[in-house]
Order: structure tokens, then C-alpha cells, then sequence
């Protein structure tokens, strides 16, 4: 286990290795589209259409989005990293790919929750958002979702390898799809034209919506978590799989 | 000093040509690829605007604009980004990503002035142009949906907002881009933040939000100028009193901080040189 903590430590220092002067943009986009958004969220809800939340559900949902969101959304380094040559490196140590990767990522979240989740609960009461989950089931519920958000991570790298240099590509379909498809930006429920029932059961809504909803308590916990559990036993099996079968296929230009 | 020589439009022109050819040579040659990159542009860009028309659609409108003005700006949105993609394929509005990984100097040792080549090198017409086809699409819905009468004075209201934001996206790249002559490789990607990381802020419509927040996005960063205050003025209710020619003043005003401390950095640049590559050629 110590090994793998020391990678994610790496991986946590190797984000401040220019100085923490260059992670100032990313905080700074953060909190400039939070702030506006918990805005237009008032603006809207205040029009009473009810569509089951109350204004401060969704303005804490929003919240603890922002705060979590590399973890609501999990995105490991395997797709960049399979153009760059360091995958395969990941091969040549003691360990096992998968878990080096998953320390790897764990490790990059922790200078944002330092920089921008901790500092941002500040911003909390002055916007009036509650922070105080409706459900202790809330942590299982990310656990399952950060667990799942590894397995997708894993398959759309298997896909990588598969359609050789696409990287790019796959990645900005998959950030798109999840973007809409997992209900962080907007609740699933939210969804007009019918498409809140359709969605409700896909993979991707078992991601940060799922944890998000049991936070805020407008969802079936029970419902939910089953849904969580049961994609992550169909997926990771899969996800395991497509991985061993594409150990074989992968091809770098690195540098 | 031939290089110097003043540039027509014909040359211009021609340059954008060979661009497209290019382009067009690599949609034939690697047709999978391509169409991949068409469609990964598509869905990227209709995730963010159907989002925000989405909520607008559950609720009614946003603020003081209903559903179809909501659609309006996304169309003005989707038709930004199309341009964005048409002319700004080759890293030359990321531009810092050129600057950060040493490659300006490619540009030094070609024939062409310094702007020609960044303002013609990255015109994809055949891969990049879905954007904005679509974007015409929905703004002919949403224009028919609204009743807004079309006529030519109207139209070249649109090209020249179109043609403000994309001065005002190019200004500002460029000026945070600067950061990269005098740290390559921190500030290799700070183009990527000013222009993609602020796509989704700049498709709100900001319309009933606090006056601090709406003047804040149309002053300190121009989120608010990229859609939702064009599109007003389209509308014809310029937002915030600010009149409609507001962008245009912003736009000019950007440029020239931007124009003067682009080359400050150039000046840097051109005299301590890129420390981003080793004897051997391989990059840092």
C-alpha cells in the first residue's frame, strides 16, 4: 500500500512542480463559472416552474459539484499518457498498472481540494448554500461513483488504444457526453422532452449525479445505489477485460 | 527584406487556399480520422449550448429572455465557435502553445510576414466547418421562430458582431498568450484556459442576474460579450445600457492592450531565445 501512497503523493507534487502561480487559471475559471452559475440557477428557479428541487437543493447541488468534480467525473491520465509513451513505462514497474494509475489520479486531485474546493466552502454562506448532506448514504453512493468513474475511464483508454491516435478525439467526446449524460451540470430530472425518464438508467447517470441527488435528497437512495452497484459489477469485469485484451495493441510516438 | 514586402489580399487569399487544400488533401487521405474530428467538434460544442437551451426550455426562458432568444444566442454562439474552428485550427489563436513549445521560430524563417501566416495558416474549411453550418441552421430556427425581420442592414449587423467577438477572442488569447515568451512551459497551455476553459461561462445568458455579476462579465473577462450581449443587440435591446456599439469599443480596446504587450514579449522572445529544446532536438 506504502508504494502506492508515495505515488500518489508523487503525483500530488508533480502538479506544483512550476509552482502553484500556474495552477491560479484553472482555480480562477472554477470560481468565476460557479459563481455565475449558482446565479442563473437562482434566476431560473425563481420563475416557479416546479420541477421537484427547491432552489436551495439545486443551488447546494451545484456547490458540491464544484468542489468535487474531478472526483464526481473521474479522469485518469491513461488517454493523454498512451500518445505521450508513459503507459507502457507504467508496465516496467513493480506494480499493478491499474492501481499506479488510480494513485496517480487520486494524487492530482489533492492540489485542487487545497486551492479551490477548501478555500471555495468559504464562498458557501455568503451564497447561501447549505453544505450538510440529507443522507449519510451520501459517501457509499461516491464511492461507487468515483469506482465506476475508473471502470469508464478504463474502457474509453482501452478505446484509445483500439482506434490508434485518436486520443484527442475520444477525449472530447467522452468529456461532452459525460458532461451531459451524468447530470452534473444539470440535475437528470431537469431534462426536457421526455429525456429525464430515458436517461435515468444509462451508466453515466450512476456517475456524479447519483451522489449528488442523495446529498441534496431528492432521489430513491435505495434506487439509486442498486443502480451504482449493479453498473459497477457490468462494468468492471468488462472494463478488466478489454484492458488485458489491449495490453497488446497499444502503440506510442512518445516524446 | 523581401520577406517585408506588403502582402495583398490577393496573396491572402491564396494562402487561405492552400490551407483548404491542404485540409481537403487530409479529409481524402485520412477520411476516418477526419470525420472522427467533425464529429467530435459537433457533439462538443452541441453538449455545452443544448445544456444551457435545455434549461431554458424546463423553465420557461432564462431571465428576461424566453426559450427561442435563448436558442438565438446559442445559434450566435455555435456560429462563434464555427469561426473559431474555421480560421483557428493550427494553434494560431492558441497561440501560446506556439510560443511556449519554441515553434515561432519555424515561423521566422518562412517568406511571409509574421501575421499573414498565423492569420491564414489555420483556415479548415472541410474538417472544421461543421460548427458552423450548424450554427446557421439553428439561427434560421431561431430567427423564424422569433419573427425577426431579416433584412441586408441586419445581416451585416450580424457579420460585424460575429467579426467583434472573434477580435475580442483572438485579442485576449493573445494577451494572456504572452505570459509564454517569458515562461514556455508553464504558460504552454494558458491559451487553452482563456479560450476553452470560459466556452461554458460564455454561453449564459446573463440576463436577470445581479447588475455586479453582468457587469463584471462584460468588463474584467468578456464572457458576457461573446454571445449573450450580441445577441441582445440583435434582438435589438442592447443589455445594460451600455448601447450597442459597446463590443466594438471593448474589442479595439482589447486589441491594443493586447497588440502592445504581445510584442513587449516578443521583443523578450527575440532576444533571449526558447529554452524549450535540447542540442539533440528533442523537446524539454
Amino acid at each position: 500500500m506504502y508504494k502506492y501512497l508515495k505515488t500518489a503523493d508523487l503525483a500530488a507534487r508533480e502538479k506544483t512542480n512550476g509552482g502553484i502561480l500556474y495552477m491560479i487559471p484553472d482555480v480562477l475559471i472554477r470560481v468565476t463559472t460557479l459563481v455565475p452559475l449558482i446565479f442563473l440557477w437562482k434566476v431560473v428557479m425563481s420563475s416557479g416552474v416546479d420541477v421537484g428541487m427547491s432552489i436551495d437543493q439545486m443551488l447546494t447541488y451545484t456547490f458540491v459539484h464544484a468542489i468535487l468534480a474531478d472526483m464526481l467525473v473521474v479522469k485518469t491520465a491513461a488517454t493523454g499518457w498512451l500518445s505521450d509513451g508513459i503507459l507502457q513505462k507504467l508496465f516496467g514497474r513493480p506494480m499493478s498498472v491499474l492501481g499506479q494509475l488510480t494513485a496517480e489520479t487520486v494524487g492530482r486531485w489533492i492540489p485542487m481540494l487545497l486551492l479551490f474546493s477548501l478555500p471555495t466552502l468559504i464562498l458557501a454562506p455568503i451564497l447561501g448554500v447549505s453544505l450538510i448532506p440529507r443522507s449519510v448514504w451520501f459517501i457509499p453512493s461516491l464511492i461507487l461513483c468515483i469506482s465506476l468513474g475508473f471502470a469508464i475511464d478504463c474502457l474509453f483508454a482501452c478505446l484509445s488504444i483500439r482506434l490508434r491516435s485518436m486520443n484527442w478525439l475520444i477525449d472530447r467526446i467522452r468529456a461532452a457526453t459525460v458532461m451531459l449524460f451524468s447530470g452534473t451540470l444539470i440535475p437528470i430530472r431537469l431534462l426536457p422532452f421526455g429525456l429525464a425518464a430515458a436517461m435515468r438508467f444509462q451508466p453515466f447517470a450512476a456517475l456524479g449525479g447519483s451522489p449528488l441527488q442523495i446529498f441534496i435528497g431528492t432521489a430513491d437512495t435505495a434506487e439509486i445505489l442498486l443502480l451504482q452497484v449493479f453498473w459497477n459489477a457490468a462494468l468492471w469485469p468488462l472494463a478488466l477485460l478489454a484492458f488485458s485484451k489491449s495490453r497488446e495493441r497499444m502503440v506510442s510516438y512518445g516524446g | 527584406m523581401d520577406k517585408y514586402r506588403r502582402i495583398g489580399i490577393s496573396r491572402v487569399l491564396g494562402l487561405l487556399g492552400i490551407s483548404a487544400k491542404l485540409d481537403l488533401v487530409w479529409l481524402l487521405r485520412d477520411t476516418r480520422y477526419a470525420i472522427a474530428g467533425i464529429i467530435a467538434d459537433v457533439i462538443a460544442n452541441l453538449s455545452i449550448v443544448s445544456s444551457v437551451f435545455f434549461i431554458a426550455v424546463r423553465f420557461g426562458g432564462i431571465g428576461s429572455m424566453n426559450s427561442d432568444e435563448v436558442l438565438f444566442m446559442m445559434a450566435y454562439s455555435t456560429m462563434t465557435t464555427g469561426i473559431f474552428m474555421l480560421f483557428g485550427a493550427g494553434n494560431n489563436i492558441h497561440i501560446s502553445r506556439i510560443i511556449g513549445r519554441g515553434q515561432l521560430e519555424h515561423l521566422f524563417i518562412q517568406p511571409l510576414p509574421l501575421g499573414t501566416q498565423l492569420a491564414t495558416s489555420g483556415f479548415m474549411p472541410f474538417t472544421s466547418g461543421s460548427n458552423f453550418v450548424i450554427g446557421i441552421a439553428l439561427l434560421v430556427v431561431a430567427v423564424a421562430r422569433l419573427g425577426v425581420e431579416v433584412s441586408l442592414p441586419w445581416i451585416l449587423s450580424l457579420l460585424l458582431y460575429q467579426l467583434v467577438t472573434m477580435v475580442t477572442i483572438v485579442a485576449r488569447a493573445y494577451l494572456v498568450s504572452s505570459m509564454a515568451f517569458y515562461s514556455p512551459v508553464g504558460a504552454e497551455e494558458i491559451s487553452h484556459y482563456a479560450i476553452n476553459g470560459t466556452w461554458l461561462l460564455s454561453t449564459f445568458p446573463l440576463s436577470g442576474m445581479p447588475a455586479a455579476i453582468q457587469y463584471s462579465l462584460v468588463t474584467i473577462l468578456p464572457e458576457g460579450l461573446m454571445a449573450w450581449f450580441p445577441a441582445l443587440c440583435l434582438l435589438g435591446r442592447p443589455p445594460l445600457g451600455l448601447g450597442e456599439y459597446y463590443p466594438m469599443l471593448y474589442a479595439v480596446i482589447l486589441s491594443i492592450i493586447a497588440g502592445i504587450i504581445f510584442r513587449k514579449g516578443m521583443k523578450h522572445y527575440v532576444t533571449k531565445g526558447s529554452n524549450r529544446y535540447v542540442p539533440y532536438g528533442f523537446r524539454r
